[in-house]
């Protein structure tokens, strides 16, 4: 993270930002959750316009992935250059991503149409002036996965003297920075080698520094679990030609995605872990959260887990607890709790043998693993 | 515990007596009486001795109580493991209980202890065992009849099974298995049925699972027809930029505007070519006169000679030719005049013939005139008489009926006046001068009788008056005279008659009408059938024909026709003749016209072979000049000709320059109409697009996949949860079946042996609550128990306490069974079966059986005790 520093003039300050996905979908959601977080990747441009404002930048480059499709529903379209267009004190930068490369004719046509006098549609790899002193060389992905570094040509413009910003959409070589793997091939120096004041780089919808001139500036709203950090976007400030690029990360999510693993052991308390691991009750209703428990626990545990996830779960915006992973590990006292002897003693002592039963199939002792947690939850409630 | 003998004192049917049965064995007695004996008040009587408490005055006891009331007395003599004992007890009145021994009569117990001895003998509290064992009169089912009977019961079967097995909740886990089952149950319920089909749920997230996958593979179908679309329309922008390259459109330009400018060079030449050709064509037709009129002028000086002579052959034959024709023209003229003859003749014959024939028809139509007018005044005649009969008729009324009926009205007077006449008084004048008697005025006739009616005044000139007073008549016939007259008067009025004479005339008159009317009708019908104006009309045509008719002399008619056909055979042999001559003349006239034309043709041919011969010195200086005009033309022709083949060969090929030319313009075209095409296809490419794109269904597609693997996970993890209780379930039911098995196992083992008596490879099920037979199961069939018949209901009832009457007995708990007129609904031969089992059990087991079915009861066997009924 980059310290904040007083205030100094500059030369060109501005917004990086990528992967909006505008129009995502979030099928595997509750219509409602659907509802809640296509509309939080929405504001994030009404989000980036105030940041800019606050930061008094000028400019706000996209890098790439800001509609989810090739083909999104018109509307989305629309109300995204009406977004831009009331942010009429900032000039948007759109360059196309893998998920709306520039062969997406549809797409672009009508963001052509819609597109306010303050939004910039780079759909080449030309440069493009962003102010006098200041070019800026797009590195727009054409198809899904290119496979190939869009950003050679970087070195070989011809710029002048100006300061020369690159933007970009892929992966960096040798290293995993791709969200789908492969979509282009970013060398990690190219912002050296081409003379970049600073490289803005999309795709990969975490914040990451690859360089020190050369950034991922992440995603503005979570889309998933797979990163663990608060989502946000980042301010640039360049203070001269020669001068050093000034990152500054600006938080920007509304949503929280919030993946917690769980791995008991068998004699912790599934219940207390499960309660340590919640988030403060004051976010959760802005929170998707995913709970995976693995490891072992007691039958007594895990029902008392099972009661506690029960309770817990209406906190949030969305609730997931996946307790299939969670291993039942007992001994006579645990058994002697569904009962003694008699019936009930020997079904559960049937069910155990067939759980612990190693030469039987995978399936059988799952099966049979759940119905003892059954039989558990069950007997005590009988 | 056995039983040795019962004693009963003051006992319902057995009030004031005591009754005994003595004499009880060890295996089976039979107490066999005829019904009414009082089986079953020792049966009770009994019951309640071992299961009734001596102080209670329940139910049960006050039904042991006779009418007469008093104390009801119960005694029963025992041998257990200590020894043999007298129980006995008094209910009701004065109420006791005792237990004494046998051997020596002393008193064992008393009252409520005697109850602990006799509650400690038959195994405990309750009923003990022999509640579970007896079996009254008519019982058919396993339970007993009141609550607290099948508690006890219960009970009993609990503390006996519970004995040799254990307790039956914690084998089978009791009503909290039940809640854990039941728990199973409803959650699989909830998503799978019975036979483990998707329900709730579990089949609503399978459906929704197909309803996604149909959903995306119908927008995956239109996404792909969209990226189709795209990409169709991205090549066909291509190709339309491709047509619109300035270097490409320059070049088809290029190419077009050279093929058109050879096109043109083409033409050019192509029309020297032709202007070539026409001055070749010139040039050989100047040739070919010239070399004409060089040949004509040879072939006229060498024609003029035979020109010459054909002039004059052809004048000659033209002569004779015309000679010819003037003589067959004057015969002809000759044959004209001869038949203009012969024509007169034939006419004049002819109109001769004519006029006789006329004048003879004239005169015939006259007479048909004379005779027509005969008819027609005849038929005037007979319509006039005809009229005025008619009308003769029309005006008379006396038609014979009217007659008929004047006459009958006549005879009506004529027979009242006779009526009168023969009663009335007459007076006959005779007059003998001219003075004469009236009356009234009137002259009365002399000679005539004049009837008198009353009251009659004469007038007797010159004498005076005479009155002659008749003697009064019939008033009746002369009104009947009166009557008549009058009818005969208005009958006779109106035709203008006064008398019956009269009457007669004017119908003789009218009937002569009548017949001249018929008779002029029929002339009339005659002369005239069609009337009287066709037959004017025939007269006024016959006048016409009649015409100039006269009465002349007429020549013979036959002569005149003789004369008509020679004249018409001159006539016709005269036209004949002209015919011949007439062709004949033509002819000759033909050849002479034709002959004459060839002299004139030949003279002319003269005119022209001299007239291109020329004047004879003339000719050689003509000669030469044909010669040098042909000469000329010649070489003409060949310089014509020399030129228009150097055109020729030099003409470029033309068509290769109409293919360059097609070529260059069918790629202009062929631009021109890819583009249009393109256009449309953009169009609609674009339209397509649009509608597609328009509905954001990538976005949708990529929705309904969420979807689909949220509801595929749902479905899983509901199939898992499926699984799950369907193994619970399976385990619980199979460990508590174990444990029923486990439990029932030591009354089954008992039961089995005395069930294949009956049913071979039966068995029975028993439930867990009532800890009874709940169904008996035949190979693979369970029947309840209450679908079988009552029969088979009594045998397995008697069978089950038979089975645990043993299980007593193994731990050394011997209970004796007594059936009170049991196996009443068993037919012959299973009640033989089940005297096997009896028998079998009784081996070890005492037996006590009171049936009134004496005769059926014999093959039982066992021992017959002796039955004691005295009074007190």
């Amino acid at each position: 993270m980059i310290a904040q520093e007083p205030r100094r003039p500059h030369v060109f300050k501005f917004i990086h930002s990528s992967d909006l996905h505008l129009g995502k979908p979030f099928g595997r959601f509750p219509e409602d959750v659907r509802a809640r977080l296509r509309q939080a990747r929405a504001d994030a441009l009404p989000r980036l316009a105030a940041l800019a404002r606050d930061n008094d930048a000028s400019h706000i480059l996209l890098a790439g992935d800001t509609f989810d499709q090739t083909t999104p529903a018109p509307n989305i379209i629309r109300q995204a250059m009406n977004m831009m267009r009331a942010a009429d004190h900032v000039t948007w930068i759109v360059m196309p991503g893998n998920h709306d490369h520039s062969n997406a004719t549809q797409l672009w046509r009508q963001a052509m149409e819609d597109a306010p006098p303050n939004v910039f549609l780079l759909l080449t790899p030309e440069p493009h002036a962003l102010s006098a002193d200041v070019t800026l060389l797009p590195a727009p992905p054409n198809e899904r996965h290119p496979g190939r570094d869009l950003t050679e040509w970087f070195t070989g413009a011809k710029t002048s003297e100006a300061i020369r910003i690159g933007l970009a959409h892929g992966s960096v070589t040798n290293f995993e920075s791709s969200e789908e793997g492969g979509s282009s091939v970013i060398p990690p120096d190219r912002a050296r080698v081409a003379g970049l004041t600073y490289l803005g780089l999309g795709d990969w919808h975490g914040q990451l520094q690859i360089a020190p001139d050369t950034w991922y500036s992440g995603a503005p709203e979570a889309d998933g679990f797979k990163h663990d950090h608060t989502p946000s976007a980042l301010l640039v400030d360049i203070k001269g030609p020669r001068a050093p690029a000034e990152v500054t990360s600006l938080a920007t999510g509304a949503l929280e995605w919030r993946r917690v693993s769980l791995d008991l052991m068998g004699d912790v308390d599934a219940a207390a872990s499960h309660a340590a691991a919640l988030p403060a009750l004051s976010g959760r209703a802005t929170t998707l959260f995913d709970l995976v428990v693995t490891g072992l626990a007691a039958p007594m545990q895990r029902v008392a887990l099972e009661r506690a996830i029960a309770a817990a779960s209406p906190d949030f915006l969305w609730h997931r607890a996946d307790i299939d992973g969670l291993g039942l590990v007992h001994d006579t006292g645990d058994l002697d709790a569904i009962d003694r002897q008699g019936a009930l003693r020997a079904a559960a002592e049937v069910l155990a043998d067939e759980a612990a039963d190693d030469s039987l199939p995978p399936d059988t002792r799952d099966t049979a693993q759940a119905a003892l947690s059954l039989l558990f939850s069950y007997a005590l409630e009988a | 515990m056995k039983l040795l003998a019962l004693h009963l004192a003051n006992v319902r049917k057995f009030a004031g007596k005591r009754a005994s049965i003595t004499g009880i064995g060890d295996g089976i007695t039979v107490v066999s009486q005829a019904n009414e004996f009082g089986k079953s008040t020792f049966f009770d009587a009994v019951h309640a001795l071992f299961f009734e408490k001596y102080s209670s005055a329940g139910k049960p006891l006050k039904s042991l109580q006779p009418y007469a009331g008093g104390g009801v007395e119960v005694a029963a003599d025992v041998q257990v493991n200590e020894g043999r004992f007298r129980i006995e007890k008094r209910f009701l009145s004065r109420k006791s209980a005792k237990v004494s021994r046998l051997d020596d009569g002393a008193l064992i117990a008393q009252d409520d202890e005697a109850e602990r001895w006799i509650a400690n003998m038959l195994g405990g509290a309750g009923d003990g065992p022999a509640g579970l064992l007896w079996v009254r009169q008519g019982l058919v089912g396993l339970e007993p009849d009141t609550a607290k009977e099948k508690a006890h019961a219960m009970e009993t079967r609990r503390d006996l099974l519970s004995s040799v097995a254990g307790e039956i909740d914690l084998m089978t886990g009791g009503r909290r298995m039940d809640r854990v089952m039941r728990r199973v149950g409803d959650a699989l319920a909830e998503i799978a049925t019975k036979t483990g089909r998707k329900t709730g749920p579990w089949k609503a997230a399978s459906d929704e699972v197909d309803e996604l996958k149909a959903a995306l593979n119908k927008i995956t179908a239109q996404v792909h027809a969209l990226e189709a679309a795209l990409e169709a329309r991205k090549l066909a922008e291509v190709a339309l930029a491709r047509l619109d390259n300035p270097d490409a459109k320059a070049r088809r330009e290029q190419a077009f505007a050279a093929a058109s400018a050879a096109m043109e060079e083409a033409r050019a030449h192509a029309a020297t070519v032709a202007a070539a050709r026409q001055d070749h064509d010139l040039a050989a037709l100047k040739s070919d006169s010239a070399q004409a009129d060089l040949d004509r002028f040879l072939a006229a000086i060498s024609s003029v000679e035979t020109a010459q002579a054909n002039v004059h052959a052809a004048a000659v034959r033209a002569k004779d030719a015309g000679d010819e024709t003037q003589r067959l023209k004057a015969v002809m003229e000759t044959a004209q005049s001869r038949y203009q003859d012969a024509v007169t003749v034939a006419k004049q014959a002819r109109d001769v013939l004519d006029a006789t024939r006329r004048q003879m028809a004239a005169r015939k139509a006259r007479d048909e005139v004379e005779r027509l007018s005969q008819q027609v005044s005849k038929a005037e005649t007979a319509l006039r008489d005809r009229d005025i009969a008619r009308a003769r008729v029309k005006a008379s009324g006396a038609s014979p009926e009217w007659l008929r009926r004047v006459e009958e009205a006549g005879a009506e007077v004529t027979t009242c006046a006779a009526a009168i006449d023969a009663r009335a008084t007459t007076l006959c004048l005779s007059y003998a001068g001219a003075v004469r008697v009236t009356r009234d005025g009137q002259e009365l006739p002399g000679d005539h009788p004049i009837a008198l009616d009353g009251e009659t005044r004469l007038d007797l000139p010159g004498i005076g008056q005479m009155t002659l007073r008749a003697r009064a008549g019939d008033r009746d016939v002369s009104a009947g005279l009166t009557s008549a007259q009058e009818a005969l008067s208005a009958l006779l009025a109106p035709v203008g008659a006064t008398s019956l004479s009269d009457a007669r005339s004017l119908a003789a008159a009218r009937a002569a009408a009548v017949t001249k009317e018929d008779l002029a009708q029929a002339v009339l019908d005659t002369v005239a059938p069609d009337g009287i104006e066709a037959l004017q009309s025939a007269r006024a045509e016959a006048g016409l024909a009649a015409g100039d008719a006269h009465d002349a002399a007429l020549p013979d008619l036959g002569d005149l026709e003789r004369a008509l056909t020679t004249a018409d055979q001159d006539e016709s042999n005269a036209r004949e003749a002209l015919r011949t001559v007439e062709a004949e003349y033509n002819v000759a006239r033909d050849a002479t016209i034709r002959l004459q034309a060839a002299a004139e043709t030949a003279q002319q041919m003269f005119e022209r072979a001299m007239a291109d011969a020329g004047p004879e010195d003339t000719r050689d200086e003509r000669r030469a000049l044909y010669l040098r005009q042909q000469a000329q033309a010649q070489k003409a022709l060949g310089d014509a000709d020399n030129v228009l083949k150097e055109l020729t060969e030099a003409a470029p090929d033309l068509d290769t320059v109409n293919a360059e030319m097609k070529r260059a313009s069918d790629a202009v075209e062929a631009a021109r109409k890819e583009r249009a095409h393109l256009n449309e296809r953009l169009a609609a490419l674009s339209s397509e697009i649009r509608t597609l794109a328009g509905t954001g269904i990538e976005e949708r597609r990529d929705e309904i996949r969420g979807e689909l693997d949220a509801a595929r996970a749902r479905e899983a993890r509901l199939a898992r949860q499926a699984a799950a209780l369907t193994r619970l379930q399976s385990a619980l039911s199979n460990e508590r079946a174990a444990a029923r098995d486990t439990y029932f196992g030591p009354v089954q083992q008992e039961l089995k042996p005395l069930l294949s008596i009956l049913h071979r490879d039966a068995s029975l099920n028993f439930d867990s609550d009532s800890l009874l037979p709940s169904g008996l199961v035949r190979g693979a069939d369970e029947e309840t128990l209450d679908d079988l018949s009552g029969g088979t209901q009594e045998q397995i009832a008697i069978l089950t306490r038979l089975a645990f009457a043993r299980l007593f007995a193994r731990q050394g708990r011997h209970m004796p069974i007594v059936l009170d007129d049991a196996l009443v609904y068993s037919d012959d031969d299973r009640i033989i079966r089940m005297f096997t089992a009896l028998t079998r059990v009784a081996q070890d087991q005492q037996i006590i059986v009171f049936t009134c079915r004496q005769l059926a009861f014999q093959d039982l066997g066992g021992t017959r005790p002796k039955v004691e009924i005295v009074d007190v």
